[in-house]
């Protein structure tokens, strides 16, 4: 995989060969891999650690094993709507859905024209260095982060829910899109330029139609991320829909008759998702690596 | 005609690849570009429309000096050079004709070229392109499946559909079997005599370009050695091209 066969003798490299550059960014990959591990195992050992600590004391730890059976059972098994209607849990459901349909859409269309920026193929070095940091920071913070963070200036509530589910995703979809273009060969696109093709036709009329597949993967991918964090927010930071009535549901009524409802919905959602989007990426993520 | 007067490109760092290089091209002519590897064919080739920038000369295409263009100029000039390379630069996970159809963009305006889809006189002329090449059967098979001489058959439909005066072509049949050498050489040849193209080709293979070309200019170590009419050139001006020190050409 990583040695590709150099199918171009006698033709004059038209840039820096990328071969070194990639055995790079795999052992980059690498060495973050081994930290992640490392941290990992260290958070595991503080927590075990310090586990002793917090039990409180005079806990019967029997009692509360049957009660956590117990609360199970109820969700799972007598699942029932008590404070509220069905179709307002429905309803909620499709606020959710069309929070995660809405910040998936607006995060693609801002992150294609990025995209453009960030991708070897098509935008210098400095620029290109400039975009993908941008965007690893605004990844690396949570979308919850976010939320949180927009919700300071804007309250709390679906606004700022929008905006940082959306900022979130185009960090996200930028990468994957670049990833995407970075995949065309670099000499074909060098030559249809070479041709007089000017940048715009060649990304309407070349790039967009080779590398949709692959977009419209990822993109639905984003989607199925953005309804787990439409949930989330709903619940953390008061934007409504399905994670809001989860909140009420188990932090206010304690009803967890409700609380499996609520949970069930939600997976009848989110399994077909799961399901779909397994297909796309390997369809035709796997496919476009080969 | 494309005319290039003392040509010269020095890489960076690098030795000089091309020393003051003249030559002249016509149209309905093939010229064949001969000589050893490194001899600098390929750094010509892409001086030419500008792919690399040389360090001084002319190059007159079209009674204008390629190298004063400014860039909007340039990717209009650029339009009427047809490219083809060894290794066809398609873009395989495409069919046939949709790769035909990308060398149409070249001709268009950039909105022109970002709105709209191919029109349907685009797409006729794409089929058409196809058939002239040999590959009707295969418009909508996707160009990874193709065979190496059919892939570069498609490169040349794709570079007619730019319609272009001058067809820029560097050892367009170095990875080819003979049958398909001869598909692809037969197929240059008549657009030099029934279009009236300039067709300029860089060649390993002595033989085909004795056979094809009208023209042969023999370049060895950057600087011309050989500049003349395929009839007039002996097997010895022939082999004096890969000699290694080989006398430079007067006049
Ligand atoms: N990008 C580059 N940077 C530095 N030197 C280069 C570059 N491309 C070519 N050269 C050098 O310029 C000289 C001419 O190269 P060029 O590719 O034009 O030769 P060629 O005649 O096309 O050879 P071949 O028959 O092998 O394709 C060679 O010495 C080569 O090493
Ligand atoms: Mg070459």
């Amino acid at each position: 995989m990583i040695s590709k066969p150099e199918k171009q003798l006698g033709v004059v490299p038209a840039s820096r060969p990328v071969m070194p550059k990639l055995n790079l960014s795999f052992r980059l990959k690498d060495k973050r891999r081994r930290t992640i591990y490392g941290v990992i195992m260290l958070l595991m050992v503080t927590t075990l650690a310090t586990v002793p600590t917090i039990i409180p004391k005079g806990v019967n730890l029997v009692a509360a094993t049957q009660g956590l059976i117990d609360n199970i059972r109820i969700m799972f098994l007598h699942p029932a709507v008590s404070n509220t209607s069905f179709g307002s849990l429905v309803g909620a459901l499709v606020q959710s859905i069309a929070l995660a349909f809405l910040t998936t859409l607006i995060g693609a269309i801002f992150a294609f024209f990025i995209a453009l920026m960030a991708s070897r193929n098509l935008a210098p070095r400095w620029l290109i260095d400039i975009v993908q940091s941008a965007m690893a920071f605004v990844r690396a913070i949570p979308t919850i982060l976010w939320v949180l963070i927009y919700s300071v200036a804007l309250g709390l509530g679906a606004n700022a829910a929008v905006i940082g589910l959306t900022f979130h995703s185009v960090a996200y979809l930028v990468k994957v899109y670049a990833d995407s273009i970075d995949e065309l060969p670099k000499d074909t696109l060098a030559a249809l330029r070479a041709m007089g093709v000017g940048f715009w036709p060649l990304v309407s009329q070349v790039i967009l139609p080779t590398v949709m597949p692959s977009f419209l993967s990822w993109t639905f991918i984003r989607f199925e991320i953005n309804f787990a964090n439409a949930v989330a927010v709903g619940a953390a930071a008061g934007a409504g829909g399905i994670g809001y009535q989860l909140f009420m549901a188990s932090g206010f009524y304690f009803d967890f008759h409700e609380v499996g409802m609520i949970v069930y919905l939600i997976l009848a959602f989110t399994i077909p998702l799961e399901i779909i989007s397994y297909k796309l990426r390997t369809r035709y993520i796997k496919r476009a690596g080969k | 005609m494309l005319e290039i007067n003392k040509l010269s490109k020095t890489y960076d760092g690098g030795k000089r690849s091309l020393t003051d290089v003249s030559l002249t091209a016509k149209e309905g002519e093939v010229t064949a570009i001969i000589g050893p590897s490194g001899a600098g064919k390929t750094t010509l080739l892409r001086s030419i429309n500008q792919l690399i920038v040389d360090d001084s000369g002319e190059i007159l295409f079209d009674g204008q000096d390629i190298r004063k263009l400014n860039h909007r100029q340039l990717k209009k000039t650029r339009s009427k050079i047809g490219m083809i390379f060894q290794n066809y630069n398609l873009i395989e996970s495409l069919t046939t004709i949709e790769n035909v159809l990308h060398g149409s963009l070249a001709r268009k305006s950039t909105l022109a070229g970002v709105l709209s889809l191919y029109s349907k006189d685009e797409k006729q002329e794409a089929l058409q392109l196809i058939d002239e090449v040999g590959l009707a059967d295969f418009a909508f098979k996707y160009c990874s499946d193709l065979s190496g001489g059919q892939k570069q058959r498609v490169g040349i439909a794709r570079s007619l559909m730019q319609h272009p005066k001058m067809m820029l072509c560097d050892e367009p049949i170095a990875s080819l079997d003979p049958r398909s050498t001869t598909m692809v050489m037969e197929i240059l040849r008549r657009l030099a005599d029934e279009k009236h193209m300039m067709i300029l080709i860089n060649l390993h293979q002595v033989d085909i370009a004795k056979e094809y070309a009208d023209h042969i200019i023999g370049l060895n170590n950057g600087r011309i050695v050989f500049d003349g009419a395929t009839a007039t050139a002996t097997d010895r001006d022939i082999e004096n091209i890969y000699v290694s020190d080989a006398p430079v050409a007067v006049g």
